[in-house]
């Protein structure tokens, strides 16, 4: 039936063209007869003329095209040929190209591209072009599908192959000086001396927040750049780029893996540093602490020049590549802070959380500088969550702290009424703390304590100033409290001058003398003598009574009573012998202010026995006189010293 | 008239993401009760003072949980990137040799990560082999301790979970039970859901009090979803229930299959046939291109909701517990 249909088109089509040609015959017929036109007739010919005309160049343009369409597809299918034996020729081949060689590298790149560039030219052919075509055309894709699936794997091949090890320990920066620093810093005893090397260490503390130039190392070997470079172009060209960039990342992401391995930190869960004793989680939080800012600053910062240099050439691709392959890693150190800021609120943890949040606040400007887009809003906003939670978590812990302060609760007086072990932690404690006045600033704003009375000079102060100013205000009525349990004025006094004392030391001695200022130290100076006057007084003064010349006259008359003399040396002998049994075993710790009691013990006492005795000299015998001035003075000596001693049956003469 | 848009098919993307929100919703009302407006000197007196420490306890293993089902979803983004490309190829036309090669070898990565079951831990026996057949992502699919079992996890959650009795069921002891169920529900689910990392052994038993009017529809789901698990498991599946999942796996084998007995030129049936699977496929990713990023954020909402929670109920608690216990000087 369409046959038929042909047939009958055909031959109408013959029939059609018969009359055009004989029409054309009578009108070159008639011109040749005429010799006059009309301008109608002139116009209708012009036009009929540049039809013709058209018509015959056009038709020449087809078979041009027709034959040179023949030829491309010839020239295309040899193209084919050449190349495919070149693709398919490293098909049988186990090893890779790359190592084979600049050249056979070259050529097979050529030959892909060659395959790449076949497809696009075919694929732009006219629709009218030859059938056979496609198959060029299906063949051609074959080619360049071998070729990407091959140069992808050589891309793997390359990028492991020639990566470079990290060796963190060659790291210009790390200085073992901070290592010192967070050893010492780790443990705050009661003991002055471990005090004293936190104090040393803590000088040599660098600014962890200061942001440091970005140290770029060579991640891989920058010979083979241009290859992976080239690589990837061609990969990214031939439409090829989902599985190029797949490759980068998951090479990458592993190289990540590696190097946090490298650095030593852990995959952690939550529950499991929540858990962690602190000796070991101290030691975990140097690592990360010691990894962060190696990381961001290098590490990181060498994979994103990595990512851009291989990708230079198209447009975000690098900086997409970088994001997917270092969200992994950098998630898992943040989620390392999450974990430490969920956990447990132990006072000691404190200044480790302060280096964390300092470092952390240290490198959120990097990291903020190697993202861009949303991945850059991503993980910046990510971090700053996880500031703010270490911060908050800085804050519940110092609060936490003085809360156990607060409520820490004696049944039994500090034997000897030395200084207290809390009065020593509590005071190195917050010796150490100084270092991070500036972050506690920031961790401890909208928290200023409604209950403190605030001084003119506290009007400027920072945060900082006003909780610590608060903190040893608790310290000290706890101190209080704690003095009530004992039953001896005396001693009760001596406590608290030791301990008041011991807290104006450490902050005369220490920055905490800036934090508090001079005026602080002055009233806690004159806090503890009161103290020392008060004790003075407990101690003594009943004893003193006995030395005055009142009511030693024989009743009635103003002659001395040898008797009641005799009485009065008796009862202060054994006044001070117990005095003596007693506060030998007292303790008063501070060199200085020991011997300043003991001056001003001897100025009241010592002086007025050798006052007492000298006057009334005549009225004694030798052998009522147990111990000379001299003798008291030295037995003086023995108090505060810690060792009970008694003078039972033993003197000196 | 306003006509309600139906609701998420069961176990998809968008279904989870109801869950999550439902939960978000609990969760902000729970603490309403807990931490507003009761006398919280009740939290160091019994009951209250054994259930809050486990309710904190629970919440920390929840945090892993979360972060075991983050690194879940980051696994079937990628899945999602292969599904494109294998989607992507088939729909070329003319379809030829070179396109089919390509999708096949997407979608055989694609089902072979799928295929390993989860327990096939990256510094293991199979270590190896694992990395061969997984292509080199090791560190994507586990970044959590090797040691760290969802399963466990869940069943560690699962523990001291019994309905308050008696004159312990006024008070808080009741909301803080049902909070705690409805979080192990939660948990439990977005684990059958995802790739976690080793999942052998996840109950498929919970102690939903199915006696309890309000733990019904709960226990139903449990029970429905549970039966899905116990299939997969069966299967020697390591994928999860996520409905996408389960319909990206189906479709990927039967492409795969596709390519393998792939002749030039197409039959026209067959052509239409793949033609379908190839739409679905490409569904499917388009799904996982909308979802899965809002659901990733989700479940960190979660996770950010539970860490400042817990640290308002631990506030209350510091300041409750003052009286400490006296030293002896």
């Amino acid at each position: 039936m369409g046959d038929c249909n042909n047939a009958s088109t055909e031959s109408g089509m013959e029939e059609a063209e018969e009359e055009l040609i004989a029409a054309a015959q009578r009108i070159l017929k008639a011109l040749e007869s005429k010799k006059y036109l009309t301008e109608d007739a002139r116009k209708i010919l012009a036009n009929l003329g540049l039809q013709l005309t058209n018509m015959t160049s056009l038709f020449a343009e087809s078979r041009v095209i027709e034959v040179e369409s023949n030829e491309e597809h010839n020239e295309i299918e040899l193209q084919l040929n050449r190349i495919s034996d070149k693709i398919m020729v490293w098909e049988k081949d186990e090893s890779m190209i790359w190592d084979c060689g600049p050249d056979e590298a070259f050529e097979y790149l050529k030959a892909v591209e060659e395959s790449r560039r076949l497809t696009e030219v075919l694929e732009n052919r006219s629709p009218d072009s030859r059938n056979d075509d496609s198959t060029l055309l299906r063949r051609a894709h074959d080619l360049l599908q071998t070729g990407m699936n091959r140069l992808e794997d050589e891309f793997r091949h390359l990028l492991v192959q020639n990566r470079q090890p990290f060796e963190p320990e060659h790291m210009s920066f790390r200085s073992s000086e901070e290592d010192s620093m967070i050893e010492a810093g780790s443990v705050i005893s009661s003991g002055d001396d471990s005090v004293d090397d936190v104090a040393a260490a803590a000088v040599h503390r660098d600014s962890m927040g200061r942001s440091s130039v970005d140290y770029v190392i060579e991640l891989v070997n920058v010979d083979v750049i241009p290859d992976l470079k080239s690589i990837a172009n061609l990969m990214f060209d031939s439409n090829y780029g989902r599985e190029c960039s797949q490759v980068f990342a998951n090479v990458q992401r592993d190289a990540l893996d590696d190097c946090l391995f490298i650095l030593e930190v852990e995959k952690l869960s939550i529950e499991e540093v929540v858990k962690m004793e602190w000796k070991l989680l101290n030691s975990k939080i140097r690592s990360w602490i010691r990894a962060m800012k190696l990381f961001v600053r290098v590490y990181l910062a060498s994979e994103k020049t990595l990512a851009e240099r291989i990708f230079e050439d198209l447009d975000s691709v690098g900086s997409v590549c970088f994001a997917e392959s270092s969200k992994a890693a950098v998630l898992q150190l943040l989620n390392f802070c999450e974990a430490v800021a969920v956990g447990p609120h132990q006072p000691e943890k404190l200044m480790r959380i302060l280096d964390m949040y300092e470092v952390l606040a240290g490198v959120i400007p990097d990291i903020a500088g190697l993202y861009s887009g949303e991945a850059g809003t991503c993980v910046t906003t990510e971090c700053k969550d996880i500031l703010k939670r270490l911060g908050e978590c800085a804050k519940a812990t110092f609060l936490e702290f003085k809360n156990t302060v607060a409520s820490s609760v004696s049944t039994n007086p500090f034997p000897g009424g030395g200084v207290h072990p809390l009065t020593k932690y509590v005071m190195n404690y917050f010796k150490t703390l100084t270092d991070y006045t500036k972050t506690l600033d920031e961790v401890l704003r909208d928290e200023k304590d409604e209950n403190t009375p605030r001084e003119e000079e506290e009007e400027e102060e920072g945060p900082t100033g006003t909780q610590f100013r608060s903190f040893f205000d608790i310290l000290e009525t706890n101190l209080e409290v704690k003095s009530s349990l004992y039953k001896d004025e005396a001693l009760r006094n001596l406590f608290l001058m030791n301990n008041i004392h011991y807290m104006a030391e450490k902050v005369r001695g220490s920055e905490l003398r800036i934090v508090l200022g001079d005026e602080w130290i002055r009233k806690r100076n004159w806090k503890f003598q009161q103290h020392a006057m008060n004790y003075e007084r407990a101690t003594w003064s009943s004893i003193l009574f006995l030395l005055k010349d009142e009511g030693i006259q024989n009743p009635g008359s103003n002659s001395i009573s040898k008797t009641l003399l005799k009485e009065r040396l008796q009862g202060f002998y054994a006044a001070f012998e117990e005095v003596y049994k007693n506060q030998s075993g007292w303790s008063i710790p501070d060199g200085r202010l020991r011997d300043d009691l003991h001056i001003s013990t001897s100025l009241k006492v010592i002086q007025a026995y050798r006052t007492f005795v000298g006057r009334h000299i005549n009225h004694i015998s030798e052998k009522h006189i147990k111990y000379s001035a001299d003798d008291l003075e030295d037995l003086l000596l023995d108090l505060f010293e810690g060792s009970q001693k008694s003078l039972h049956g033993g003197h000196r003469k | 008239k306003y006509i309600p848009p139906p609701p998420p098919p069961f176990l998809s993307i968008n279904w989870f993401r109801t869950l999550l929100d439902t939960f978000l919703c609990c969760e902000a009302e729970f603490k309403a009760v807990l931490v507003s407006g009761r006398d919280p000197s009740q939290f160091s007196k019994p009951p209250l003072d054994r259930l809050i420490p486990d309710l904190l306890e629970r919440a920390v293993k929840a945090l892993d949980v979360c972060n075991a089902v983050s690194h879940g979803v980051e696994l079937v983004r990628h899945w999602q990137k292969l599904g494109q490309i294998a989607a992507a190829a088939l729909q070329q036309t003319p379809i030829g040799e070179g396109q089919v090669r390509r999708a096949r070898k997407a979608l055989a990565t694609l089902l072979t990560s799928m295929v390993l079951d989860d327990k096939d831990n990256p510094h293991g026996k199979s270590a190896a082999a694992a990395k061969d057949r997984r292509g080199s992502f090791r560190s994507l699919s586990w970044s959590v301790a090797k040691s760290w079992s969802a399963a466990k996890q869940i069943q560690a959650m699962s523990t001291n979970l019994a309905a308050p009795r008696g004159a312990e069921s006024t008070g808080l002891a009741m909301p803080i039970y049902i909070m705690s169920i409805i979080l192990v529900f939660v948990m439990w689910a977005l684990v059958a859901g995802v790739p976690c990392q080793e999942r052998n052994g996840l109950a498929t038993h919970l102690p939903v009090p199915k006696q309890l009017g309000w733990a019904q529809p709960m226990g139903g789901l449990l029970e429905k979803m549970g039966e899905e698990w116990k299939k997969k498991e069966k299967k020697g599946s390591g994928t999860g229930l996520l409905e996408e999942i389960q319909r990206m796996e189906k479709v990927a084998q039967s492409l795969i299959d596709f390519a393998d007995s792939f002749v030039f030129p197409l039959e026209e049936e067959k052509a239409a046939e793949m033609a379908v699977q190839v739409a679905e496929l490409a569904e499917i990713c388009r799904k996982m291109e909308e979802g899965l990023v809002p659901l990733q954020q989700q479940v960190r909402e979660v996770f950010h909701r539970m860490v400042r929670s817990r640290a308002e109920v631990l506030e209350v608690l510091e300041q409750v517990s003052k009286s400490s216990v006296p030293v002896p000087y």
